[in-house]
C-alpha cells in the first residue's frame, strides 16, 4: 500500500492507484479532460499536471498516468504545475470557438469549468481558429467538431469500450477529426454515451437541445424501466417535461453508461396524448369521484359474482410498492384473485428464475466482466439487456470465451460487440469445472427444467426477466400463489378484472368485464374500462424495482406530474367563458394542468380505504428492510435481506 | 471495381500478414496505384480485403502523408520545404513550380497531369533543393532542370 | 582508414553480394555461428560502446539487455529506417550503396536476441533502398545466410520489409510499432517499454539502420577494435555524418567518432560554400540545438556535444552562413514539427502551431516584446508532452533564444527581418 503526501495530506492507496485518483480520494480534484475512470489512460490532454517535490519521481508529471508510490511528495498547487495547466487551457482555447452562449453543453461543460478555474481570460494567440465541417450522426446526437479539444474520450469509449467500428479518429496533427467515414446515424446502440463522456459540446443530445440549462433542470436519481438490468439514470426535467436522460454511475449495475434506449426512448413520458384525466363512463371527472366509483364497482361486482370471480391484474412494470398493495387490495376485496403476469409462459420462466437464483449463483455485472467463459442462451442480448453486452465485451477483451447456445430458436441477433462461437446445445460449451463461467439467458417463456439444468451447471447465472420489474413480480406471484390471467381466463375462473399498469391483450379481455383501469398509457384495457384512473410514470413517482439479479433499487420522483409547459393547450390558460380573450388573461388555477395523476400504489391504497380496509405501508412485514433503501446507493440484493424465499 | 488479378494478389498479401491489419498500408498503396488516389470506393474495398470497417481504413488513410484521399493529377509533385532545402532556396523552386504549372500548393494542373504539394524532408538533403515526381526523386533543382524534368515526366508513362 | 560502414561502397552503384563477401562481408555472421553464443554477441556489442545512431544515442548493448530472456512467445527486432529527421539522409546513402551490412547486422542481432522474425520499417521515398534490401535478402537466403537453418545451424531467421506511407512520427519507436501493426501511429505510453511489451505485445527491440549495420564489423573484429576507431578516448566507432546547407560539398561521409566539427566542414566538405562565413549549424538533425563558431574544434561525440549544449543526434549537420536568418530557419523547423505532430497530446498539437504563428509574425516584422516570453514558456513546457517530438522541436528554438536572442530582438525592434 503506497503511502504518499499530496498537498501536505498523507494518503495511502491501493497499489496501482494513480496520483490523480489518490488525490481524489482525499477530496482534491486535479483538473483533467482525457482521464475518465471507465476508460484506459490516455495521458493526452496533459491538464492533470502536478509537481513532484520529492520521492522516486521528480518534477512535472501527469498525475493520471503516474502510479502512486511510497515517498512521493506531490504538489497540485506548485506554480510550475499551475503554469503548465494554464498553458494547456490556453492551447485548447486557441481553437475552441468560445460559443458557450449557443452551446447546449454550457453550464455542464468541463472545459468551461476548468477554463474559468485556471484563470485563462486573455487571448495572446493572434492566429486564426481552425474550423471543421460537422457530420450528420443520426437523430440522437448533434456533432459540433469546432468545439473539440481532442481528449480522445469519445473514441476510447465508442471504439474501445463499446466495440463500435463506424466512428473513430481521422487525420493527424491539428487536423484530427472525430467522426464517421461518411455521414450517417451512429450504429452503436451505446452511442448516446458520447453526450455524457464528451467534456465539452462536441456531442450534444439532439433530442433535447436548447431547451434548458443545467441549473434549470429538476432531476433525481432514477432507474431505467426499459429492461430488467435496472441501469441507473438521471432524468433531466424542465417545466414538467423530461428533456434528457443521462447515465448515473452504479458500479454494481451499469458502471458509468446506459444504452440508447434508456437515453433516447423518452417521448412517451412527455406525450401530450397520455391519458391524464380521470374518467367515468367516458367523461372527465375528479380523481376522488373516479376512485369512489371504482371502489363501488368492485364492491358491487364482488357482491354479485363473488370475490373469486374478480382478478386484480398488475404487471412487470408496476413498482414493487404497487405489487405489494395489489395483494392487500385483493384481500380487502374479499379474496379476489391477483395476477402479476397475463402470459402463462412468462410467469413460469420468471418464477423459475426467481426460485433458482440465490446469493451465490446470481451473477451481477462484475461477475460477467471477470468471467472466463460466458454462454449466451438463445437470447437477443441487445434487446433483453443491452448493457450486459458491454460487460460481456469486457470479459471477451480480457480473454474470456463466449458461446452462443442457439438451440433451435436463434433469435435475430443484432451485432454484438464481441466475437462468439455458436454451438447447438449447452453440452457443447466446454465448461471447465471450477472455472468462472456465466450463463446468460432470458427467463420469460423458458422451460423451468431448462433453467434448472443451467443452474446445475455450477456457472453463475444471469436470467433476464421479461420486464423491468419482473423479478419482483415473480416474488409476489410466488408469495400469493398468483395464477397468470391467461390461465384464469382459459379456465373461466374470472369474470371481471381491475387492471393496474397492465398491458393485457385485447383477446384476453373479450369475455371479461373490465371494472376499472389505472395506467399512464393507452391500450386495450383503457379503451374498455368505464372507470379510468391516470397514474404517474416512473419519472414522476417514487418507487422500487428489483432487477434481474435480485437487486432492489429505489427511484425517486424526478418531476411533478402534469402536462409539459411546452405545447400546452390554450384551454389551460385561456378563458372558457369569454369569447374574446383578455390581456393579461384573468384565468386563475392552482392545480397543474394535466397533473391529476397519482402513483398506482396510492390509488390502490385509496381503494383499500374506500373498501373499508386499512392500507398498510407497502414495506411492512418481510419487506420492511427495503423501507430505507438509498436511491443514491448501489441497491441491495434481496437475498442478503432474506427476501428471496 | 478492381481487377480480379489485383484482388487476388492483395488477398494473398493480407493472408501472408501476421495480422490482416499489418497489410493495411500495402493494400492502400496498391489501390491508390490502381485508382490514382484512394477513392471512397477504394477505402471500402480495402476495408473488405482487410476485414475492417471503412472508418477503420479511413483512420489510417488520413494519417499518412502519401495516401491521397482527394483526386490528384496523373503524377504528384512533392517538393521538399524542410530545412536543408530551405538552405538551398527551395522557396524559389516552389515559386517557380507554382508559376510554371499555374497552380497553388495542393492544386492540380488544368490538364490533370500534375498535382503540386509541399512535403517534409525527403532525405535528399545532400542534393537539395529536391522534389519527387510520381515517386521519382530529383535533386539539385534549378529552374532549367525543373523544366527538363517536367517535360520528360510528362511523356513518361 | 578501414571504417566499417562505407568501406564496401562503390562510387555510383550498389555493391554486389559477391563483392561484399569478397571484402570480408558475412565474416561476422560466420564467426558468430561457429562458436559464439548469443550472449557472446550481445556482450561484444555491449563492450564495443556502440550507441544508437538514430538520434538518442542510447547504448545498444544495454537496450538489448532489457529484453527479458524468459518470456514465452515470439520476440521481435525492428530496424527503424523511417529516416525523416530533416537534414538526415545517412541511412538512405548507406542502403543505396550497401544493403548487406544491415542484413548481416540484423541477422546477428536476431541471433543475439533470440528473434526469429524481424522487420525493416522503411519510409516512403526510399524505394531504391527497399529494392536493394529486397534483393539482398533473397541473395542472403540463397546463400544460406538468412532464412531457414542459417549456415546449417538450427537457427532460422526471417526478415521482412514494411514500406510506410510517410509520417515523421513513425520513427518514434512505439509509434513505429503501432504503424507496423496497422494501427494509427500514435506513440504508446511507456512503461511498458517495447523491450518488454512491443510488437503484438511481445518483447521488441527497435534499432536504427546505421546502428545495426555496425554490428557485423564489431563481431568480426572485436569490441576493442571498434572502440579504437574513435578519435577521442570516450568514443567508439565511426559515425555517418550527412552534411547539408552552406558547405562546398554536401555529402554523407563516414568519419571516426570524435572528428571535430571544423574537420568535417573544412575537410570532408571542402569548406564553406562561396566563401561564406560559418554562422551556426545544427549538428544532429532538426531536433538539436545550434552549434556556433566557438564549437569549431568540438569533437563530434555524444557526450562532448551534449556538454556543448546540443546533441549529436542523427549526425545530420545543417550548416548556416551569415546570410541565413535563424529566426526563419527555426520557423522552418517548427513548421515541420507542427505538420508532423500526430495530434495525440495537447502541447504538441496546439503548442507547435502557436510557436509557428509567433515566429511567423516576428519574421514578418510583426513581433512583439511579449512574444519572447511566450516562446520561452513553450521551450519549457513543451517538454511535458506524451513523446519526444515536441521537446525535440523545442531544441532549435531553445538554441535560438539562448544563442541568438539579439537577432530575434532585432526583428522585433526593427519590425522586419534584418537580413531581408
Amino acid at each position: 500500500m503506497p503511502k504518499l503526501i499530496i498537498d501536505d495530506i498523507p494518503v495511502e492507496v491501493a497499489p496501482g492507484t494513480s496520483v490523480l485518483e489518490a488525490a481524489r480520494s482525499v477530496g482534491i480534484t486535479i483538473p483533467h479532460f482525457c482521464y475518465h475512470p471507465a476508460l484506459a489512460i490516455a495521458a493526452a490532454c496533459r491538464l492533470c499536471a502536478v509537481k513532484l517535490l520529492d520521492g522516486p519521481v521528480k518534477g512535472i508529471q501527469m498525475s493520471c498516468a503516474l502510479p502512486a508510490q511510497d515517498g512521493m511528495v506531490v504538489s497540485t498547487t506548485d506554480p510550475e504545475a499551475l503554469k503548465m495547466r494554464a498553458l494547456v487551457i490556453e492551447w485548447l482555447m486557441l481553437n475552441h470557438p468560445h460559443d458557450c452562449p449557443v452551446c447546449d453543453e454550457g453550464g455542464e461543460c468541463l472545459l468551461q469549468d476548468f477554463t474559468i478555474a485556471g484563470g485563462h481570460s486573455r487571448r495572446r494567440y493572434q492566429g486564426k481558429k481552425r474550423t471543421f465541417q460537422n457530420q450528420y450522426l443520426g437523430e440522437g446526437i448533434h456533432h459540433e467538431m469546432n468545439r473539440c479539444i481532442e481528449c480522445y474520450r469519445c473514441v476510447r469509449f465508442y471504439r474501445d469500450y463499446a466495440g463500435g467500428t463506424d466512428f473513430g479518429v481521422m487525420g493527424s496533427a491539428g487536423r484530427v477529426y472525430f467522426g464517421r467515414f461518411q455521414e450517417g446515424p451512429l450504429e452503436s446502440p451505446f452511442s448516446g454515451n458520447l453526450v455524457d463522456i464528451c467534456p465539452t459540446g462536441v456531442f450534444t443530445d439532439k433530442t433535447g437541445r436548447f431547451r434548458a440549462r443545467y441549473w434549470d433542470y429538476q432531476f433525481a436519481p432514477s432507474i431505467c424501466q426499459h429492461c430488467s438490468v435496472g441501469c441507473n439514470t438521471s432524468p433531466q426535467n424542465f417545466q414538467r417535461e423530461t428533456i434528457k436522460i443521462v447515465g448515473r454511475r452504479n458500479d454494481q449495475v451499469n458502471g458509468w453508461f446506459i444504452c440508447d434506449r434508456a437515453r433516447f426512448d423518452k417521448s412517451y413520458l412527455n406525450d401530450p396524448q397520455r391519458p391524464r384525466e380521470p374518467r367515468l363512463d367516458g367523461a372527465t371527472c375528479g380523481y376522488d369521484v373516479a376512485v369512489d366509483a371504482a371502489a363501488k364497482s368492485i364492491a358491487e361486482f364482488v357482491r354479485k359474482n363473488g370475490a373469486d370471480k374478480l382478478a386484480l391484474v398488475g404487471s412487470t412494470r408496476l413498482s414493487l410498492e404497487g405489487m405489494i398493495l395489489l395483494a392487500q387490495l385483493a384481500e380487502v376485496a374479499g379474496g379476489a384473485k391477483v395476477c402479476y403476469f397475463d402470459d402463462a409462459g412468462q410467469q413460469q420462466g420468471s418464477l423459475a428464475a426467481a426460485k433458482l437464483l440465490h446469493e451465490e449463483n446470481a451473477a451481477y455485472v462484475k461477475d460477467i466482466e471477470q468471467a472466463q467463459w460466458i454462454s449466451l442462451h438463445a437470447l437477443d442480448l441487445m434487446e433483453e439487456g443491452p448493457m450486459l453486452a458491454l460487460a460481456v465485451r469486457k470479459a471477451f477483451l480480457a480473454g474470456a470465451q463466449i458461446f452462443l447456445v442457439a438451440g433451435d430458436m436463434l433469435p435475430a441477433m443484432k451485432v454484438l460487440p464481441f466475437k462468439y462461437t455458436a454451438v447447438e446445445t449447452l453440452d457443447q460449451v466446454p465448461f471447465e469445472g471450477g472455472g468462472k463461467g456465466v450463463i446468460i439467458c432470458g427467463a420469460g417463456s423458458k422451460d423451468p427444467d431448462l433453467l434448472a439444468e443451467m443452474a446445475s451447471s455450477g456457472a453463475k447465472l444471469v436470467m433476464l426477466q421479461p420486464g423491468p420489474n419482473g423479478f419482483a413480480a415473480a416474488l409476489l406471484a410466488q408469495q400469493h400463489a398468483a395464477v397468470p390471467l391467461a390461465e384464469l381466463v382459459a379456465a373461466r375462473q374470472v369474470q371481471g378484472v381491475v387492471c393496474f399498469e397492465a398491458d393485457v391483450p385485447e383477446m384476453l379481455l373479450s369475455d371479461l368485464e373490465v371494472l376499472a383501469n389505472a395506467d399512464w398509457r393507452r391500450g386495450a384495457v383503457e379503451a374498455k374500462a368505464p372507470i379510468f384512473l391516470p397514474t404517474t410514470t416512473w419519472a414522476e413517482s417514487d418507487g422500487t424495482a428489483i432487477n434481474y439479479e435480485g437487486r432492489a433499487q429505489r427511484f425517486e420522483r424526478s418531476r411533478v406530474a402534469g402536462l409539459p409547459l411546452k405545447g400546452l393547450d390554450p384551454k389551460y390558460y385561456g378563458s372558457a367563458t369569454e369569447a374574446v380573450s383578455l390581456h393579461p388573461p384573468r384565468v386563475h388555477r392552482k392545480d397543474v394542468p394535466g397533473g391529476a395523476e397519482r402513483d398506482a400504489w396510492q390509488v390502490m391504497a385509496q381503494l383499500i380505504e374506500r373498501l373499508g380496509g386499512e392500507a398498510l405501508e407497502p414495506f411492512s412485514g418481510k419487506w420492511r428492510a427495503l423501507r430505507n433503501l438509498d436511491p443514491e446507493g448501489e441497491g441491495v440484493r434481496i437475498f442478503e435481506m432474506g427476501l428471496g424465499e | 471495381m478492381i481487377p480480379e488479378t489485383l484482388k487476388t494478389s492483395l488477398q494473398a498479401r493480407v493472408a501472408s500478414a501476421i495480422t490482416a491489419r499489418e497489410a493495411a498500408v500495402d493494400v492502400m498503396k496498391e489501390l491508390q496505384a490502381h485508382y490514382g488516389w484512394l477513392t471512397d470506393e477504394a477505402v471500402q474495398e480495402a476495408a473488405a480485403l482487410l476485414g475492417l470497417s471503412p472508418l477503420q481504413v479511413e483512420e489510417l488513410a488520413t494519417f499518412y502523408e502519401m495516401i491521397y484521399r482527394r483526386p490528384v493529377g496523373k503524377k504528384v509533385i512533392h517538393v521538399c520545404d524542410s530545412i536543408s532545402c530551405w538552405c538551398a532556396d527551395c522557396d524559389k523552386i516552389i515559386q517557380y513550380l507554382k508559376d510554371k504549372l499555374g497552380v497553388g500548393l495542393g492544386g492540380t494542373t488544368a490538364d490533370g497531369m500534375f498535382t503540386l504539394v509541399p512535403c517534409c524532408c525527403m532525405g535528399m538533403c545532400g542534393d537539395s533543393p529536391a522534389m519527387s515526381v510520381g515517386g521519382v526523386p530529383y535533386g539539385r533543382l534549378t529552374p532549367e532542370l525543373v523544366d527538363e524534368i517536367l517535360e520528360a515526366e510528362r511523356h513518361k508513362p | 582508414m578501414d571504417l566499417p560502414l562505407f568501406r564496401h561502397n562503390r562510387p555510383n552503384r550498389v555493391v554486389t553480394f559477391d563483392e561484399y563477401r569478397e571484402e570480408g562481408g558475412f565474416e561476422g555472421l560466420k564467426k558468430a555461428f561457429s562458436g559464439m553464443s548469443p550472449n557472446d554477441v550481445q556482450q561484444a556489442v555491449l563492450d564495443s560502446g556502440l550507441r544508437g545512431r538514430g538520434g538518442a544515442g542510447f547504448a545498444t548493448g544495454r537496450k538489448w539487455s532489457f529484453v527479458p530472456r524468459d518470456l514465452p512467445g515470439p520476440r521481435w527486432l525492428i530496424c527503424n529506417c523511417d529516416e525523416m529527421e530533416p537534414g538526415t539522409y545517412k541511412d538512405r546513402v548507406l542502403l543505396e550503396h550497401n544493403p548487406y551490412s544491415l542484413i548481416e547486422g540484423m541477422t546477428l542481432a536476431c541471433y543475439a536476441l533470440g528473434v526469429r522474425h524481424a522487420f525493416i520499417f522503411i519510409r516512403k521515398g526510399y524505394e531504391k533502398a527497399a529494392a536493394n534490401l529486397a534483393r539482398g535478402i533473397e541473395e542472403a537466403k540463397k546463400a544460406g545466410l538468412l532464412g531457414e537453418h542459417i549456415l546449417g545451424s538450427e537457427h532460422s531467421i526471417e526478415l521482412d520489409l514494411h514500406l510506410s506511407a510517410g509520417r515523421y512520427i513513425c520513427g518514434e519507436e512505439t509509434a513505429l510499432i503501432n504503424a507496423l501493426e496497422g494501427k494509427r501511429p500514435n506513440p504508446r505510453s511507456k512503461p511498458p517499454f517495447p523491450a518488454v511489451k512491443g510488437l503484438w505485445q511481445g518483447p521488441t527491440v527497435v534499432n536504427n539502420v546505421e546502428t545495426l549495420a555496425n554490428v557485423p564489423a564489431i563481431v568480426a573484429n572485436g569490441a576493442a577494435w571498434f572502440k579504437g576507431l574513435a578519435l577521442n578516448p570516450e568514443g567508439a566507432g565511426s559515425k555517418l555524418f550527412c552534411v547539408s546547407g552552406s558547405v562546398k560539398n554536401r555529402a554523407c561521409i563516414e568519419l571516426p567518432i570524435g572528428t571535430t566539427l571544423g574537420d568535417i566542414i573544412d575537410g570532408a566538405c571542402g569548406g564553406m560554400r562561396d566563401g561564406k562565413k560559418f554562422k551556426a549549424c545544427i549538428p544532429g538533425g532538426a531536433s538539436t540545438q545550434f552549434l556556433k563558431p566557438e564549437h569549431w574544434n568540438l569533437p563530434m561525440d555524444y557526450d562532448t556535444v551534449v556538454k556543448a549544449g546540443s546533441r549529436l543526434g542523427s549526425g545530420g549537420i545543417i550548416v548556416f552562413d551569415e546570410g541565413h536568418c535563424l529566426v526563419e530557419a527555426t520557423l522552418n523547423l517548427i513548421n515541420f514539427f507542427a505538420r508532423e505532430s500526430c495530434g495525440w497530446c495537447t502541447p504538441c498539437r496546439e503548442g507547435l502551431p502557436y510557436v509557428k504563428e509567433i515566429l511567423t509574425r516576428i519574421e514578418n516584422g510583426r513581433g512583439e516584446e511579449d512574444d519572447i516570453t511566450i516562446l520561452r514558456e513553450h521551450v519549457k513546457y513543451l517538454n511535458y508532452t506524451f513523446c519526444a517530438l515536441a521537446p525535440g522541436a523545442m531544441a532549435p528554438l531553445d538554441g535560438l533564444l539562448r544563442d541568438f536572442e539579439d537577432e530575434v530582438r532585432e526583428h522585433i525592434v526593427k519590425k522586419k527581418c534584418p537580413l531581408k
